[in-house]
């Protein structure tokens, strides 16, 4: 391993550039200061043959080196090919101005690099720095796409060998930055390093052909096969939704008939899929509210109609186009007035502003968050709460889409003022606030040792906050409650927790925003949060 | 000596505002993107903790106050602030922002002499002893710009060469251009402060050679004086070739894009702009991408189809 002690370093064809070293990761308070294991596996020696991790020995895609020099000219012009698309009209419209402007008038004065939770946490590794994917795309561009000669590249520092071992290890460093646009919200010069990583994963995608599994092949194009990331097709579907209103009866004695495919509703909402397998009472308590409330909703049960993601918003415009649309179709099928989000932070984001320019005429149908709704019904007292069943320290998870990209902050502050007695926020929160460390796909992307990663690097900043925030209550003999709205953030809690074993250690349980409101609701016998690790 | 620099400064300016006219027009032509607001948005009645209009019910059917006046204020704020970097990295600060104080100042310094020479041409006496409040207005006013330009300009540069080199994350982002211009920017404010303080520290020439230019007779200078004129003239020339544009697209990428929040509404007109996007000819070659099809068009096919195994 050698480390990368220049920008040219990035193209050595021999090598790790980067080695995550426990002892310069972002301390952690006890008792997760002294950690057993390794904070990373190792791959096998089968698994480096086979897959490249010679960026920082971690893997998320994992591409499979070059048989020969032939293959690896293939594999260099194609992404040329690429490179020279994204700063054509046609193909690249979408993102052709802040990309040009990013990649024009950075400075890299590298006050992005205080901001960015992964370089921070890492214990600042020089590949994680928001300007590092950039830069090695900026000297690509003046070499093998401008042409600029020699003694221009000398004066601009903008020389950069180009082989298979450059494209691999950018490839891979797309896949580190979470694309919670910290990094953009603190510059002066407006640039957005973050949208960078995301162009550089369209190049490798809408060219190429290459994105992690999860993201793709098990991501978007599965949701637009069968109707669902999770691969639950419509039938799976209702199968569910008939376990969930016995799940309701059961723990409330509530009958309640959750609304499928219901034409004329009012409002169709459209979950993240992953909540129906994984987190079943969130659909519970958001059937629960809905049903005392009065409200006129219905599920979908058409492809994509049932499913909030769209991963494409992480990686390849088509992808995420493809889903929109179709979101978009099934609710005009439907022929309600609304489309409404649930607790799913990048569908918020992905549903709400992204496909704005991309639904037009009758696909346009009036998209909103559900937050503002459960709002009102709890602050105006639509539903009769009890505050004192939440008393127990509770903190709030601001998902990155849903705020610092949307500017919802406050809807679910005032709910959690008035029903949680003991609430308190983390620092910083609301638009400043950390990423939960899996976003821009993370939290779903399962390969050999990138769960690690994300859990000891992208996700610690945000570990220490959650830890911090409840400081006064630190074990677990107080059970705490990390709300989260957002289905990806509790992905990466899940995972994150179970990496540090934080419910032996300090009982916080993590969970949704409506789990929280019908846990105060008066008149339910039981309480509905159930104190269990799963 | 004295037509050279007139013809030399007519030069300058003409190139200045020609060239930075086109990269701002280009820049403002490039198509409509997708939406990619970032919070706080300031317009918006809530930026104080970056809400938005999306914390509404049925947000399309409520008004969108959008307060411009506090959007600029703000986005011009940091020209002379700098905040971010004075809360993340105080020392670059110190030397940054003067550095950038410098350029700001020296444009309005420039621009000063020339509404000054025009009131010269129309009678005004400027000076100390002007008997003319607004003659002893403007004297001091331009001799505080000029100054305080010449002070923060080469100091700024001294600091940026520092910085850069002392500061590993800096230096291993830097450019031999940057520390070119970091020495030239140095000679131009340097031969600025050396003419001011040595041989003309009432700035009296910079008002004769600005006379010299509006009625176009050749001022007579002092060499340094020429020396400092010849050489921001070049400093003109070459500021819209480096990224020194930041000034004005940083303002443009806060309106354009970052709190660019308004919705796309049916029948608007930047619909139609996205309709006319969305019927060119893609020639994307992943797999699950038609390729020759417009942007529509394969937007609305479901892909998945074309999906080869080699694909990761």
């Amino acid at each position: 391993m050698n480390k990368i002690t220049n920008i040219g370093d990035f193209s050595r064809q021999e090598g790790q550039l980067a080695q995550i070293d426990p002892g310069k990761l972002l301390p952690l308070p006890s008792p997760y200061d002294k950690m057993e294991k390794p904070p990373i596996r190792q791959l096998t020696e089968e698994q480096r043959k086979r897959m490249d991790a010679s960026l920082d020995g971690v893997v998320a895609i994992g591409l499979t080196p070059p048989a020969s020099p032939e293959e690896e000219k293939a594999f260099i012009e194609k992404f040329l090919a690429g490179l020279e698309k994204l700063f054509a009209v046609e193909n690249n419209w979408t993102f052709l101005q802040p990309l040009i402007h990013t990649l024009d008038y950075c400075v890299k004065c590298q006050i992005c690099s205080d901001a960015c939770p992964t370089y921070q946490a890492s214990g600042h590794q020089e590949i994680y720095r928001p300007t590092m994917r950039p830069e090695i795309l900026r000297r690509i561009i003046s070499k093998y796409i401008k042409k600029e000669n020699f003694l221009l590249r000398k004066f601009k520092a903008s020389d950069i060998d180009l082989n298979w071992q450059t494209l691999a290890r950018l490839a891979e460093l797309a896949y580190r930055c979470t694309l919670c646009r910290r990094c953009a919200q603190v510059c002066l010069l407006g640039c957005d390093n973050a949208l960078i990583s995301r162009e550089i994963r369209k190049i490798f995608s809408q060219q190429m052909g290459i994105a992690p599994k999860e993201i793709h092949e098990k991501g978007s194009v599965q949701q637009l096969k069968v109707g669902s990331s999770t691969g639950m097709n419509p039938a799976a579907l209702k199968n569910v939704i008939e376990f969930i209103e016995e799940e309701i009866e059961e723990k409330t004695g509530r009958k309640i008939k959750i609304p499928v495919d219901k034409k004329g509703a009012d409002m169709l909402l459209i979950h993240n899929a992953g909540e129906f397998l994984a987190w079943p009472e969130n659909l519970e308590a958001f059937a629960i509210i809905l049903d005392a409330a009065g409200v006129d909703w219905t599920l979908s049960t058409e492809i994509a109609g049932y499913d909030s993601v769209n991963y494409g918003v992480w990686y390849d415009d088509f992808q995420f186009a493809r889903v929109a649309i179709r979101q978009s179709q099934a609710a005009k099928k439907l022929g309600v007035r609304k489309i409404s989000l649930g607790e799913c932070g990048h569908a918020h984001k992905a549903g709400i502003v992204i496909a704005d320019r991309v639904l037009t005429g009758d696909l346009n149908i009036p998209r909103e968050s559900i937050l503002p709704l459960l709002e009102e019904i709890v602050i105006n007292g639509r539903i009769k709460l009890d505050p004192s069943r939440n008393n127990f320290p509770v903190t709030l998870h601001d998902p990155c889409n849903m705020v610092r990209l949307m500017g919802i902050v406050e809807p679910q502050r005032k709910i959690l003022r008035k029903i949680c007695p003991q609430f308190r926020e983390m620092t910083p929160h609301g638009v400043e606030n950390y990423c939960c460390g899996g976003g821009s796909g993370f939290a779903i992307t399962q390969s050999t040792n990138f769960p690690d990663w994300r859990s000891a690097v992208s996700g610690r900043m945000k570990f220490k906050q959650i830890l911090d925030a409840f400081q006064d209550v630190p074990g677990p003999e107080i059970k705490k409650y990390l709300c989260a709205p957002c289905s990806n953030c509790k992905g990466q809690f899940r995972d994150m927790f179970e990496y540090y074993g934080v419910w032996k250690k300090s009982g916080i349980l993590y969970g949704g925003l409506v789990e929280l409101i019908v846990n105060a609701m008066a008149d339910l016998k039981k309480p509905f949060i159930q104190w269990e690790w799963h | 000596m004295g037509t050279l620099i007139i013809v030399l400064t007519y030069i300058a300016y003409v190139c200045i505002v020609t060239v930075y006219t086109i990269k701002v027009v280009g820049w403002l032509r490039l198509p409509p993107h997708i939406r990619w607001d970032l919070y706080p948005v300031i317009h918006e009645k809530n930026y104080r903790y970056g809400g938005s209009y999306y914390e509404q019910q049925e947000w399309w059917t409520k008004p969108r106050p959008k307060n411009r006046l506090r959007s600029i204020l703000y986005s011009l704020k940091d020209n002379f602030y700098m905040g971010e970097y004075y809360k993340r990295n105080p020392l670059y600060w110190l030397f940054l922002l003067p550095w950038h104080l410098g350029f700001i100042f020296i444009i309005a310094f420039h621009i000063l002499c020339f509404f000054a020479a025009v009131a010269m041409v129309g009678g005004l006496e400027i000076g100390a002893t002007s008997a003319n409040l607004a003659g002893k207005v403007f004297y001091y006013i331009l001799l505080a710009t000029g100054g305080f330009a010449f002070l923060t300009g080469t100091f700024g540069s001294i600091g940026m060469i520092f910085i850069r080199l002392a500061d590993r994350s800096l230096r291993m982002y830097s450019m031999p251009m940057n520390f070119f211009n970091y020495i030239f920017f140095l000679i131009v404010y340097g031969s600025g402060l050396f003419a001011w303080l040595a041989l003309d520290p009432t700035l009296v020439e910079y008002r004769a050679y600005w006379m010299g230019l509006i009625t176009l007779s050749p001022p007579v200078l002092h060499p340094m004086t020429v020396l400092h004129i010849v050489l921001f003239d070049i400093f003109l020339i070459y500021l819209p070739f480096t990224r020194s544009t930041h000034y004005i697209t940083r303002i443009l990428a806060y309106f354009f894009i970052r709190w660019d929040d308004g919705p796309n509404q049916r029948g608007s007109k930047m619909e139609g702009q996205i309709n006319e996007l969305l019927g060119q000819k893609v020639s994307w070659e992943g797999p699950h991408i038609a390729t020759g099809k417009s942007w529509v068009e394969v937007a609305t096919e479901p892909g998945f189809s074309e999906i080869k195994k080699d694909s990761k």
